[in-house]
């Protein structure tokens, strides 16, 4: 029960973050009034999840509510709304959260033992046990036989972000192409309804964070309609991870629309059943994705690459 | 009326290559079609801000396997010359540097030529230090953009190139220009007979890349400009007051302790190679009460232990960084000292090599910010450095009417409009 209470409160707070997005990212004014129905929309969610979410910026003064005309935005110089997404991140600031971070930041190392997580944390070692099996359940740690704990390799430089593409690239067109794939239609068409409202942002008004949270969605979204239950299991658990421990890539407005762009083109195949073009379009998709920068460059000498890059 | 075609083709590095974005949005903004030529090892970097490539043929070195094996060699011959001062690097670095930009454009030559065929531009922007003969033969307006330092155009007060001196210092200056033209000989007599091997003139001692007759764009905002005593000609040359790229919002990650100033430092994709540099600088800075983002570009696998104030990333939008922070520490790049001018932020300059030590010198000696031998500190100098900046209000009162200056002419939109008037 007290799991349940803290996961819909987490729920509210990841939820509250997707509105300060959206607001950003739609160039809302103070005193625009944000209809329930539209954020509705825009985050993929059904109307009662947003007034949790509206209430949790009320209580944070950045919405108010008005007697029967709905919730209305107090605050919305961009860097307030920064700072207030940052206030949501200290709520959310659960230990997990906390070790979580650390790690994908490189504070920590790849192994790790309770009681050094205690002193690190100033936690009691009941705390930091809940901590360490939360992120087990989500796949980001394991325990090692005896009392270590070890991290899973995450998204923390651009040689695991490069594997990352390598492996979706083999993965993510089979999964359309397993025998029996079928796409959840109601569920693609909150997507949809969502990549089109980023769409619609003005230019430069995505974020990375908002576009990493609606790409990570889309790709899970193709992974829970494979009806192959070990691709869509690895599948499912990378997405869990890259959401987990995948830093916001700063990426151009340009190419953010190209992706957008490029995941609705793939719903539009699959709605038709035109699943060999769908994944033909996921590889195209996944390529242009994975354009790597050189790691160094200088006049005069070939720009370094690490790896093959084709 | 269709669409002119300008054809951008930056050197292959980052300041270069993000300098010529600035310029191909506002082209594009302007009705014009802008198009990049680039080495392969770009690709992906001008097509994710929606522009067209043509990728040069991967030099034969590049087709082997081992080009891992050839950076960690570079790595380990040239990492020792970056500690060294600019004369000494002269016969260690910048000799073998300009051997190897000579090969460039040696071997880029017919790939160069068949690509500027088959785009047939309206004109071709180069932001390079060496001419390419293709360019100079394909039958259309060049465009030279100075974009390392002012110096690289010459004038007996200015200082020679890569020389970090003051014009002051006239017999240093001598001494450097020797030395340079000495260095560079055998690479400067290969390249002549590249040049002569197709139909362009040679070039004196020392220049591998003359001014455009038709126009040359000088990144030098006027903050930091040399008094010449020959004036260049305003009909051809413009000085562009940065060249600053539109970048996507940059939201600081959450730090442990949300206190202190945001300090951002990038030493570039090359200085990251130099991650010995920069966790004896993550030491320091755990001491200090700042926040501090780190571009450690391809090394992060390098670091552990991260202080609890400090992030590390692989990649920055670099001007949205900028325009949040209250120091930048850089290497001296010409870009990112003039994005940090832009945004009226204080540089602390640690050059490496190159442009970095003019720039370095031009931070001194404009007021702009101070220069730290990258080598030569202790965990005191450095702390000083960053405290003494963060706190000079003098300086600060200067930057802001720099930056107030420099956004109000931004260099983007200069650019574009002389490069559109060639048409």
């Amino acid at each position: 029960m007290a799991e349940g209470r803290r996961n819909a409160r987490q729920n509210h707070i990841a939820l509250a973050r997707q509105v300060l997005d959206a607001v950003l990212e739609h160039g809302l004014r103070a005193g625009d009034h944000l209809p329930e129905q539209r954020f509705s929309k825009v985050c993929g969610v059904s109307r009662t999840p947003i007034r949790a979410a509206f209430k949790l910026l009320e209580s944070k003064e950045i919405l108010e509510w008005r007697e029967e005309e709905g919730f209305f935005l107090l605050v919305a110089e961009p860097d307030a709304l920064a700072e207030a997404a940052r206030g949501l991140e200290d709520m959310d600031g659960s230990l997990a959260a906390r070790i979580l971070s650390d790690r994908a930041d490189r504070r920590i190392g790849d192994v790790q033992s309770v009681s050094g997580l205690v002193r690190r944390y100033n936690a009691s070692r009941h705390m930091v046990l809940n901590a360490l099996k939360i992120l087990s359940r989500d796949g980001v740690l394991t325990q090692l036989p005896g009392r270590a704990w070890a991290f899973q390799p995450m998204f923390d430089s651009p040689k695991a972000i490069d594997d990352s593409f390598a492996m979706r690239l083999t993965l993510e067109p089979q999964a359309i192409t397993a025998p029996g794939f079928a796409l959840d239609p109601k569920r693609a068409g909150l997507m949809r309804g969502q990549m089109d409202e980023l769409l619609r942002s003005r230019e430069g008004a995505i974020t990375a964070a908002g576009f990493l949270r609606v790409d990570t969605d889309f790709h899970g979204l193709i992974a829970e309609c494979c009806r192959n239950r070990f691709l869509r299991g690895t599948l499912l658990t990378h997405h869990r991870l890259r959401q987990a421990t995948q830093k916001d890539t700063a990426i151009p407005d340009f190419r953010l629309r190209q992706a957008l762009e490029e995941h609705l083109d793939i719903l539009d195949s699959l709605e038709r059943g035109q699943f060999d073009l769908a994944a033909d379009q996921m590889t195209l998709h996944l390529r242009r994705s994975r354009n790597r920068r050189s790691e160094a460059a200088t006049r005069g000498f070939a720009p370094m690459m690490r790896g093959p890059r084709r | 009326m269709t669409a002119p075609t300008i054809a951008l083709f930056p050197e292959a590095s980052f300041g270069a290559a993000l300098n010529c974005v600035g310029i191909a949005q506002q082209l594009q903004r302007m009705g014009a079609r802008p198009v990049f030529i680039c080495h392969p090892g770009f690709t992906g970097v001008f097509a994710e801000y929606g522009f067209r490539e043509y990728h040069l043929p991967d030099p034969p070195s590049e087709q082997s396997e081992d080009a891992e094996d050839y950076w960690q060699g570079f790595i380990n011959t040239h990492l020792p010359h970056f500690d060294l001062d600019p004369l000494a690097q002269l016969p260690a670095y910048v000799a073998p540097t300009w051997e190897a930009i000579v090969d460039t454009a040696e071997t880029a030559e017919p790939g160069l030529r068949a690509i500027l065929d088959r785009i047939r531009p309206d004109a071709i922007l180069l932001d390079n230090v060496i001419m390419f003969p293709a360019i100079a033969n394909a039958g259309c307006p060049w465009v030279r953009i100075v974009s390392c330092a002012e110096t690289e155009i010459p004038d007996p007060a200015v200082p020679p190139y890569l020389s970090g001196l003051a014009p002051e210092d006239i017999a240093a200056c001598a001494t450097f220009d020797r030395a340079y033209r000495a260095a560079t000989a055998s690479a400067h007599r290969r390249y002549n007979q590249l040049r002569a091997r197709n139909g362009l003139t040679t070039l004196p001692d020392g220049q591998f890349l003359e001014p455009s007759p038709s126009l040359n764009l000088l990144l030098a905002p006027s903050a930091v400009r040399y008094d010449r005593n020959v004036p260049l000609h305003e009909d051809s040359f413009v000085f562009l007051e940065g060249c600053v790229r539109e970048e996507t919002r940059f939201d600081p990650p959450p730090f442990a302790v949300e206190e202190g100033p945001l300090i951002y430092m990038s030493f570039g994709s090359l200085g990251a190679i130099d991650t010995a540099l920069t966790r004896r600088m993550l030491n320091v800075f755990a001491g200090m009460d700042a926040r501090f983002l780190v571009n450690a570009g391809g090394f992060l696998e390098a670091y552990d232990a991260v202080p609890d104030n400090v992030s590390l990333a692989s990649w920055f939008p670099q001007p949205s960084v900028v325009a949040q922070s209250a120091l930048f520490i850089h290497h001296g790049g010409n870009n990112s000292f003039c994005e940090a001018l832009y945004h009226g932020v204080p540089s602390l300059v640690m050059p490496y090599c190159w442009d970095g030590h003019d720039n370095a010198q031009r931070a001194e000696a404009t007021g702009t910010g101070r220069r730290l031998d990258r080598a030569d500190w202790d965990e005191d100098d450095l702390r000083y450095a960053i405290l003494g900046l963060l706190n000079d209000h003098p300086m600060h009162a200067r930057l802001s009417g720099i930056s107030r200056q420099m956004q109000d002419t931004p260099g983007t939109h200069v650019a574009a409009r002389a490069v559109l008037s060639l048409l």
